[in-house]
């Protein structure tokens, strides 16, 4: 039954949000209405509280067998409760008001403050790394070898050239020639490989919902 | 050992040297590039532009900070032109509540510029009357399907909390009826969902806003006319911010204002440039190593 049941609830409700999808009669549309805007989203909730759940658990387990990297456990657990804490009871931001004070003289700690003074700079900072290790990359992986890799590397010269104002500077029609590669040989080649993941979608979707595909219920497929 | 054998064996932080100072330098004394508009970018400003006055623009805020300096500008600049056509502006974040704090941001940001400006109550960019940030709602699908029968029923309450029944703005955009566009602006396969359940469901016009990166993921849905338009990367950017600042000057509204991905142009330019000489320095020292040793 533990195996069963799941399989039941996704048999039937894969095949009723099909039906939604195709049938527009009232009591069909109504019953697509209530799955889609209350039970699914009291389910949701239901997962935000076992997420920050496992996210503490998995944290103090590691702060108590001491693990490798233990210390950074304390850094999330103490931002997951210091944002928590501003998040409910503090401000969103310094013009709304709130029920604990979060500024002291003119240094706040609101919300959009944190975020904008931490958070962005932060994520920027991170995502920005991968300037460097592209750079590096291309200075030792990306070589004319054969024919195949000769013409990705035009491409790719063609295609840098025309993402800057100075392609265009330098050869007028330029971005124009990286628009049409972009357009015409990309696009093509993309169209192919969506069609094949479409299918593979499809065919991957009927296995779920007949049961075949079991991988999702733990344990392999079965 | 040789000279090309040293160079092909360089210590990578001569390289990251080299793209610090490319990317540093550039922002620090910049160069004045004026980007040319491409087609993608000008069919989504021409369409924002012509829409009828009674449809609004929604913006759809899908990236998180990560992607802040390669796709806020566009949010920064498609809230400038719809708010000097008076166009009424809905903004959310469907794919990561991560999203939000950028969603307020541009529109506090982008209202304020416009409020510096403004002499009556009229010109003024009010909150609730002109533009509301709806904030974030989760699962996406439910969010991305509900809003074409009732956005209030998604979104009961704004990001602050106050009652979105309760907003002037509401009966304005009730559901997508009432949009002319919306434009998501990600780093992710967002528009793909955007198109999938907003567009085919609902026949809303989707344009969209992505990294440079994923442009070439997304040329397929410009070509078949899913998107209205598109901006790629700082670059789709800085094209859109150039083309909202020619419109403010036809308008007598030469304020001034920042254009971020502009200024950033010079930088992505020396990197781009920077990238393809470790490229050819690369390739050179691999074929005289390899010669020589065959």
């Amino acid at each position: 039954m533990k195996k069963r049941l799941p399989l039941i609830i996704v048999l039937v409700l894969g095949i009723f949000a099909v039906i939604a999808f195709v049938v527009p009669h009232p009591v069909v549309q109504s019953i697509d209405e209530t799955v889609r805007n209350d039970v699914i989203r009291i389910i949701t909730a239901f997962s935000l509280v076992l997420g920050i759940g496992s996210i503490i658990r998995h944290h103090i387990i590691k702060v108590q067998r001491k693990a490798e990297h233990w210390p950074f456990s304390w850094v999330t657990l103490i931002a997951l409760a210091v944002s928590a804490v501003i998040g409910l009871f503090g401000g969103i931001d310094p013009s709304v008001r709130s029920l604990l004070p979060t500024s002291i003289g003119g240094f706040s700690f609101h919300m959009q403050t944190l975020y904008e003074n931490m958070i962005i700079p932060l994520g920027a900072t991170m995502f920005s790394l991968l300037a460097f290790f592209m750079a590096s990359a291309a200075y030792r992986a990306f070589r004319a070898r054969n024919f195949e890799a000769t013409l990705l590397l035009v491409a790719a010269f063609v295609l840098m050239l025309g993402a800057v104002p100075l392609g265009r500077m330098l050869v007028k029609p330029l971005p124009e020639f990286a628009e049409w590669i972009l357009s015409v040989p990309n696009t093509a080649a993309k169209r192919g490989i969506n069609f094949g993941i479409g299918l593979g979608i499809f065919a991957t979707s009927l296995k779920i919902l007949l049961g075949i595909e079991r991988g999702w219920l733990g344990g392999g497929g079965s | 050992m040789k000279f090309w054998d040293r160079l092909l064996a360089i210590d990578r932080r001569w390289i990251y040297i080299v793209i610090w100072l490319v990317v540093m330098l550039p922002l620090l004394f910049p160069f004045k590039i004026r980007p040319i508009a491409m087609p993608p970018v000008i069919r989504l400003f021409n369409y924002i532009d012509t829409m009828p006055e009674d449809k609004a623009l929604l913006i759809s805020i899908d990236y998180t900070p990560d992607t802040e300096p390669e796709l806020h500008p566009m949010a920064y600049a498609l809230l400038r032109h719809a708010f000097a056509n008076r166009t009424k502006v809905g903004v959310l974040c469907v794919n990561s509540v991560m999203s939000l704090g950028l969603g307020e941001n541009a529109v506090r940001v982008v209202a304020e510029e416009f409020n510096s400006h403004a002499t009556t109550n009229a010109d003024s960019i009010i909150y609730g009357r002109d533009v509301v940030f709806w904030g974030w709602s989760t699962p996406f699908v439910t969010v991305l399907l509900g809003m074409g029968e009732k956005i209030t029923n998604v979104f009961p309450v704004d990001y602050y909390g106050a009652a979105t029944e309760s907003l002037p703005i509401t009966p304005y955009i009730k559901n997508y009826d009432d949009a002319g566009i919306l434009v998501t602006i990600a780093a992710s396969s967002v528009p793909q969902s955007w198109i999938t359940y907003a567009q085919v469901q609902f026949g809303l016009p989707i344009g969209c806003g992505i990294t440079a990166v994923s442009a070439a993921d997304y040329y397929v849905y410009l070509n078949s006319g899913q998107f209205t338009g598109m901006l790629a990367g700082m670059k789709g950017a800085a094209e859109y911010e150039e083309l909202v600042e020619q419109k403010l000057m036809r308008e007598d509204k030469d304020w001034g204002l920042r254009r971020k991905a502009t200024e950033a142009m010079s930088s992505q330019t020396a990197a781009h440039i920077a990238i393809m000489l470790f490229i050819i320095i690369g390739n050179v020292a691999f074929f005289a190593t390899r010669r020589r040793k065959s």
